[in-house]
């Protein structure tokens, strides 16, 4: 799911690829049908957080859960 | 305190061939996006067979045909309220704004996810970084939080620097002035003409704003944040550095900010922006160095997507070794220089009111201004009027006659009719000002 390269197609950085493991970990959480509102809409919103930090650092990765 | 004068020191450190392919791969991607979920696009997009896969240099960007502010407002009014331009429906969004639209133009409508709202508070983060703002810093904004995006966005961004941000859409100017005083603010954001105006009410009030915490006033909003008679003014009011910034409702945030270096312009945040400088008669690229209008294509708001627009604002692109910061970003020299559309043609002569602005900031014994165009007999008069601050009005004659001089000088011997307005009779502006009055499109 994640792409570990970048845009100009350099492998992530240890840094980046940590980055890019919580993006993915929170895109799977917030997938879940089970969270109550509290964890729902707060992951929805680290979710526009992480998006933005991998997509400055050139990833492309998806945005959000729905 | 983290040490970088950058806010994205990997993107703005690329070399220009590194930039210029970043670009593409975010090009191919909003074309992409665009085709598939906004049917605005879309149609257009295919009557002009262009797909993601189409893009494969910078070059393929003309392919894509222009989007104007006229189609988007007729989209608008075909399927009310948004148009077929949004990506995503109306469910996703968590804000809605206006454009400032005045004289009975209906607004542009604008929504926002949460993704975008973290992009527009992203995009303000990296001119605010890049002039100095801080976790350490207070900064202060002089807005009034409506319906109009304004320093929304820049509000957020500071937020996610760490600084305290100070809210102020409550207060009357006197009280603002007081407020930044008692709370130690380092930073003031507000239009040009409203920095002004608090330092006028701040001297009415015999406060010192000068001797203030206040080391840096970021403005936006109107193109005399980029006029050195007006930012002089500002610099000197408030003891403080000035940097511009230009954004517009369309992308909800700014596409270029000046640096702490300030290099006489802006940079263009350009990963996040593709920016075109073009013949607005022909469409036709210009050279570096060379007047053009700035077209625009945004790779961050996914609710709406934003290719080629036409911005109607006139720039001058200079690379980036211009300014001594080390960014990788291109620039605009002298900020925006004006629109497309905003000359006035006075008895033959070409008028912008971007120089009488000029003229008239030298002269800081002036508080406010405006400029009335109408026709006498036929033929088309242009009036300077002027508002003096309190105690300068000994020196009008003098002034007066200098005016004259001044304006007849830098157009082609033009005859100015120069007039001194009543205290407080001319329109003080907190948002856009409006300055000029052509009387002539009325009758
Ligand atoms: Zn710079």
């Amino acid at each position: 799911m994640t792409e570990m390269k970048d845009m100009l197609g350099r492998p992530a950085t240890a840094m980046e690829a940590e980055l890019l493991d919580v993006h993915a970990r929170l895109l799977h959480l917030a997938q879940r049908t089970d969270l109550p509102p509290c964890v729902a809409s707060g992951s929805e919103a680290a979710l526009a957080l992480t998006w933005q930090m991998a997509n400055d650092l050139g990833f492309a990765v998806d945005g959000s859960a729905r | 305190m983290n040490p970088s004068p950058f806010w994205n020191p990997k993107v703005e450190s690329l070399t220009r061939p590194e930039l210029d392919a970043l670009q593409v791969a975010k090009l191919r991607r909003a074309v992409r996006h665009a085709v598939e979920r906004s049917p605005f696009h879309r149609r257009k997009l295919e009557a002009a067979g262009v797909t993601g896969e189409c893009i494969r240099s910078l070059a393929d960007l003309r392919r894509i045909p222009f989007t104007t502010r006229e189609e988007w407002m007729s989209c608008q009014a075909s399927t009310p309220l948004f148009g077929d331009l949004l990506a995503h429906p109306r469910e996703k969004a968590i804000r809605y704004h206006l454009t400032s639209g005045t004289s009975g133009k209906n607004p542009l409508r604008v929504l926002d996810s949460r993704r975008d709202w973290q992009w527009i508070a992203e995009c303000w983060a990296v001119g605010f970084w890049g002039f100095g703002v801080r976790p350490a810093d207070t900064v202060f904004f002089a807005f009034s939080y409506g319906s109009f995006i304004g320093f929304w966005g820049a509000h957020y961004a500071c937020e996610k620097i760490g600084a305290l941000t100070l809210a102020s859409g409550n207060m009357p100017t006197d009280m603002r002035v007081r407020q930044i005083l008692e709370m130690g603010v380092t930073t003031v954001c507000a239009t040009p003409t409203y920095a002004l105006r608090l330092a006028q009410s701040a001297a009415e009030q015999g406060l010192d704003i000068k001797g203030s915490a206040v080391n840096k006033v970021i403005v936006s909003g109107e193109p005399a944040g980029s006029i050195p008679e007006t930012k002089r003014l500002i610099e000197e009011a408030w003891g403080a550095k000035v940097a511009d910034t230009a954004g517009m409702t369309e992308l909800g945030t700014i596409c270029m900010f000046e640096c702490s270096h300030q290099p006489g312009g802006m940079h263009i945040i350009e990963d996040h922006f593709l920016e075109e400088v073009l013949d607005p008669e022909t469409g036709m690229p210009v050279a570096y160095g060379e007047r053009g209008e700035r077209v625009v294509t945004s790779f961050g708001r996914e609710m709406i997507p934003v290719l080629r627009y036409r911005t109607r604002d006139l720039v001058e692109r200079v690379p980036a070794a211009r300014c001594g910061c080390g960014r990788v970003y291109d620039i605009y020299a002298g900020g925006i220089l004006g629109r497309v559309d905003d000359m006035l043609l006075i008895r033959g002569t070409n008028v912008y009111p971007r120089a009488i602005e000029s003229i008239v900031r030298s002269h800081p014994e002036i508080d406010e201004f405006q400029i009335v165009v109408a026709k006498a007999n036929d033929i088309d008069e242009i009036t300077l009027r002027v508002e003096l601050k309190p105690g300068t009005a000994d020196g009008w004659p003098a002034l007066e006659k200098q005016l004259h001089f001044d304006l007849k000088e830098a157009h082609e011997m033009l005859r100015f009719n120069v007039e001194r307005a009543a205290d407080g009779s001319l329109p003080r502006f907190e948002l856009k000002a409006r300055r000029v009055v052509d009387q002539r499109k009325k009758s």
